[in-house]
């Protein structure tokens, strides 16, 4: 059995369990979820270990070097004079996606333990959690378009019915408004995944195909065809590949999300319950950022490279003004939401750079975020569960009352702003380093980013001072007093490891780093390539 | 007369020959004379026999067919002196309208509007099928006179249907509207064919001369011609502007009848189309009338006006309605590409449609049925309470939306490469547009789709209502078809390649 595959449909199996066991077992359903998402924690570790590293392992854009690989016929369409139709299973992982792995499978098990909070319908709630990871698994692991785009689509209806069912108050505006965001994007993409189909051609077999890496060489675009390298051919009045580039990567953009087409994710952070929002911050973001790269910079790395100064621009842009948004926000879980926009606006930054520094950056920063947010997200879930609020001026020393939650608290914050020793530091520099180094993108950008990370500085500290300090006062009064107990022993195994995670990488960042190297300079590598 | 007479041997032996490949449609007659029979011997039981008979008829019918669609291969017959025509793709419509019109007849009973009709059901039985004749013969027509014949018996079917449960004024309302409509779309159709008939000098659309024939004639009058007989199969098939009929007669029949009429005409009226258009393309000499731009803007216009309309819809079966006319959009998208790829894209659609529109027409009649629920306000937190139906909704909605994993969203993709391919050859600009607002539409239909679920779940039930006893073989149908659905989904050769 392949491992890959293992990984994306053991939570499909423990989902179907779910579904057909009884509802009287239903206190067993929330420990079944932990067994799935623990053993695809196993499984990730194991990818991580024995996933091996080295220039003849970069994967990128040579079939042969991606690893844990399999390759399946699976739809064969018979078209009579156009050929056949022809997708396959195809599954398998480089540098790039083997730590969005590992990460998917730490923050899904973070997002279980946060589910301990739901208290209906929890037979519904458990498959759907299932079914989501399920597919997040399966992008960042596929390999065909087709594929990728099924496992990517997927993941949205669950979420629909995650935040419209378990949300908060405006969780059905919330629930429709991501659910219409994404899919226009992803729509047109389709589009355009249909458009390359037809342009690219498998030298193996002559019929058209679906194979990303196949996309990637431009020798595979057959003579005349629409995205062809050669052909120069226009839609609408702008050059095709420009505007395919420009609509895969708008349905990205969405995900990550990029200002200005981040609207959706305030709406959705905010009402989603805790382990929702944990699996949006921490996994589905990246999964935009993760396509960016894939898909984007993969297929159309000139028209990326010709427009790193537009896409620095929105890096930037997201950084500062998510920042400044967070900043005026009174409810915790929307300041951290905004936090997110501007956080991901450093991955936008990296990529732009198309440095080797800036790239590494901007992994680590998907990595790094995905810990952190999941963290801060975790612990806003902890207080609004106890009091049901989250106003941030509706308390005040918290330090005294919840002094071991306040520590974790300001271990997240510290990381997050990017305190040296954390792994949020370590993203956050190479990003800008790379910035600096390019000649892609002017400097005054990386200076902006700087700006970022003091901004973020001043809302975190500013939240902490405002919520922590100072001498001890809530809204609810004495009953809140009461409610807003200790940290319970399962809180505590949440976020431990990933109070450590965030150590870690920022002491060890080869961790990270080192898997990722040879797949990163592949891509710089790549790229240059294509553009001479 | 005298010089047809060495002619007339040879006319019978062809006549005689056909009947052969006939075979299908000489089940259905046989079995609409049973069926009339069975009726008048068996009137007690409320039909029931009849509607075992006119299954089991169905399903042979179905055999039939299957034996033509091995016999015929990729040949094409002309079939009594070249009044019908027969080759692969018309085999495969016949199969998708023979299998829809056996689900439909299970379906009939089921609902209780319909079953509570005082008449019974028997006469609904011949009814049916008789039009799955009148079906058939449309699927295959290739001379003007068969069309308008099978048109209209179709139609006069479909008169006898809508207006089968009438004692509510609204239903009255809607079969008396789909009368007029339908006698003066008729009657536009056949000023067009005289006029048609008139300028090529045959009725036979594959006579050699036709071409040539309207070439020598005025263009306006040839373009209004064929716009004029287009119009009536637009009528059928409820193409914007001629779908203002859609809405009402489908709200106020008996939702199996709707699953009747939104389905079965449709499928039929494209094999029509596409047969009627064969001529033209097939010409490339053919300049008059430029048929990608006609039914470009007129699939555009489809696709935007149903999908909108459809959003500010409340009642169920007024919002599939709407949705129905922009799927036809979509389909006329395949049409617009005149290739062999474009039809078989064609074909898959509409089976994909049927299955997926047939299943939410059973959970709106289960709804209506169980909970008296008609509009989306009813569906407020039955999701709950019906957990098995209202998950086989959202499949079903989603496959109507094409979001994968579904059998609609390979239906889209195929249909969406069968044009790009066309696109790439051509390009032609208003492929692209098509492109376009078919994407831009599914986000659109999306937004209503969705709403039914958003009831069903999201909503919370404000005050107890009465439950009144459920149809658990409603529930089981409906259950295999979304099993299907998603099969489809995930393999969709095993349907497509057989297209």
């Amino acid at each position: 059995m392949n491992m890959l595959t293992l990984f994306i449909f053991i939570p499909a199996l423990f989902g179907l369990l779910i579904l057909v066991l009884p509802d009287n077992l239903k206190q067993t359903f929330k420990y079944i979820t932990l067994a799935a998402t623990l053993i695809q924690l196993a499984l990730g570790i194991y990818l991580y270990l024995n996933f091996k590293t080295g220039a003849e392992f970069a994967g990128i854009n040579h079939e042969q070097q991606f690893q844990f690989v399999q390759k399946l016929p699976w739809i064969s369409l018979n078209l009579g004079n156009a050929g056949r139709m022809q997708v396959d299973y195809f599954v398998g992982i480089d540098g790039i996606s083997v730590l969005m792995l590992v990460m998917t499978a730490v923050v899904m098990v973070i997002a279980v333990l946060a589910s301990w909070e739901i208290k209906r319908n929890l037979k519904g709630f458990f498959a759907l959690f299932l079914m989501l990871d399920m597919a997040v698994a399966g992008v960042f692991c596929a390999l065909d378009f087709f594929l990728f785009y099924l496992f990517y689509e997927l993941m949205l209806l669950p979420l629909y019915f995650l935040i419209g069912m378990w949300g908060g108050v405006r969780r059905e505006y919330a629930a429709i408004k991501f659910f219409l965001y994404t899919l226009f994007g992803s729509v047109f993409m389709l589009l355009i995944m249909v458009g390359l189909y037809l342009s690219v051609t498998d030298p193996g077999t002559g019929n058209h195909t679906f194979n990303l890496i196949s996309m990637m060489n431009p020798a595979n675009y057959s003579e005349g065809s629409v995205f062809s390298l050669t052909s120069h051919q226009m839609l609408f009045g702008i050059p095709a590949r420009v505007l395919g580039f420009t609509v895969i990567f708008i349905a990205f953009a969405i995900k990550v999300p990029v200002v200005p087409l981040h609207t959706w994710l305030p709406d959705a952070h905010v009402e989603a319950p805790t382990p929702v929002s944990i699996i949006l911050a921490g996994v589905l973001l990246k999964v935009g950022g993760y396509g960016i790269i894939r898909i984007c910079m993969g297929i159309f790395p000139e028209v990326a490279m010709s427009g790193a100064f537009w896409l620095g621009l929105l890096g930037v842009i997201s950084i500062i003004y998510g920042a400044l948004n967070a900043l005026a926000q009174r409810d915790l879980k929307r300041l951290i939401a905004y936090s997110s926009v501007s956080h991901m606006g450093f991955v936008l930054l990296g990529l732009a750079s198309l440095t080797a520094e800036g790239v590494s950056g901007a992994m680590m920063q998907m990595v790094s975020h995905g810990f952190l947010s999941s963290m801060l997200f975790f612990l806003v879930g902890i207080i609004y569960e106890r009091v049901h609020d989250r106003d941030i001026y509706n308390f005040r020393g918290l330090a005294t009352t919840m002094p071991q939650y306040t520590t974790f608290v300001m271990i997240a914050f510290f990381a997050s702003l990017g305190l040296p020793g954390f792994s949020a530091f370590v993203a956050e520099a190479f990003t800008l380093a790379g910035t600096f180094k390019s000649e892609l993108v002017p400097h005054w950008m990386a200076v902006c980013g700087s700006v970022g990370i003091l901004l973020s500085a001043a809302y975190f500290l500013w939240t902490l001072q405002r919520m922590f300090f100072g001498k001890e006062l809530l809204k609810g009064g004495e009953s809140w007093k009461q409610s807003l107990t200790g940290l319970k022993v399962r809180e505590k195994l949440a976020l431990f490891p990933l109070a450590v995670l965030a150590l870690a990488l920022g002491v060890m960042p080869s961790l990270v780093f080192g898997k990722i190297n040879d797949s990163v300079l592949a891509l710089i590598e790549f790229t240059k390539q294509v553009v001479r | 007369m005298p010089q047809l007479l060495p002619n007339i041997s040879a006319l019978l032996n062809n006549v005689t020959d056909s009947l052969d490949m006939f075979r299908p449609e000489l089940c259905l007659i046989v079995l609409f004379l049973l069926v009339m029979a069975c009726d008048l011997i068996y009137a007690s039981n409320k039909g029931r026999a009849c509607r075992m008979l006119t299954c089991a008829g169905l399903l042979l019918v179905l055999v039939a067919n299957w034996g033509e669609y091995i016999e015929t291969d990729d040949n094409v017959l002309f079939l009594f002196n070249g009044s019908l025509i027969l080759h692969h793709s018309n085999i495969v419509l016949k199969m998708i309208i023979d299998a829809v019109a056996f689900a439909i007849v299970l379906f009939f009973p089921w609902d209780d509007q319909l079953r509570k009709h005082g008449k019974g059901m028997g006469d609904a039985y011949t009814i049916i099928t008789a039009s799955v004749l009148g079906l058939h013969v449309m699927v295959m027509s290739s001379t003007l006179l068969t069309i308008f014949l099978s048109v209209e018996m179709v139609s006069i079917a479909s008169y006898l249907l809508v207006a089968y449960r009438t004692e509510s004024g609204f239903s009255a309302e809607a079969g008396l509207k789909y009368v007029l409509f339908g006698m003066a779309a008729s009657a536009v159709m056949l000023y067009g064919i005289s006029l048609f008939y008139g300028l090529s000098g045959t009725l036979n659309l594959f006579d050699g001369n036709l071409i040539t024939h309207l070439q020598q004639a005025d263009t306006a009058m040839v373009t209004l011609a064929v716009v004029l007989i287009l119009a009536g199969i637009g009528f059928k098939l409820s193409v914007v502007p001629l779908h203002f009929w859609v809405p009402d007669v489908y709200q106020g029949a008996a939702t199996p009848v709707t699953a009747y009429l939104s389905i079965l005409p449709k499928i039929a009226g494209f094999g029509l189309l596409v047969t009627f258009l064969t001529p033209f393309i097939a010409d490339p000499a053919w300049k008059q009338v430029d048929y990608v731009t006609l039914l470009s803007v007129a699939g555009i216009i489809t696709m935007i006006a149903g999908n909108f309309a459809a959003v500010w819809q409340q009642n169920v079966k007024r919002l599939l309605a709407y949705s129905g006319i922009g799927h036809t959009g979509f389909a006329l998208m395949a049409v617009v590409t005149f290739s062999a790829q474009g039809i078989k894209a064609l074909n898959f659609y509409l089976a994909v449609y049927a299955v997926a529109n047939l299943g939410t027409l059973m959970l709106a009649s289960y709804f209506a049925n169980t909970m008296k629920a008609e509009n989306l306000d009813d569906y407020k937190g039955l999701g709950f309470k019906y957990p098995v139906a209202s998950v086989c909704f959202v499949i079903l909605l989603i496959s109507l939306t094409g979001i994968p994993v579904s059998a609609g969203f390979n239906a889209k993709v195929i249909v969406f490469s069968a044009v790009y391919e066309v696109y790439q050859q051509g390009h032609n600009v208003m492929l692209l547009t098509l492109l376009m607002t078919g994407a831009v539409t599914t986000v659109v239909s999306l937004f209503y789709y969705l709403k039914i679920p958003l009831y069903l779940f999201l909503k919370k039930q404000e005050s107890e209502i009465h439950e009144y006893p459920s149809y658990k073989k409603l529930l089981v149908m409906v259950v295999i078809l979304s099993a299907l659905i998603i099969l489809l989904g995930i393999f969709p050769d095993l349907l497509a390649n057989l297209m």
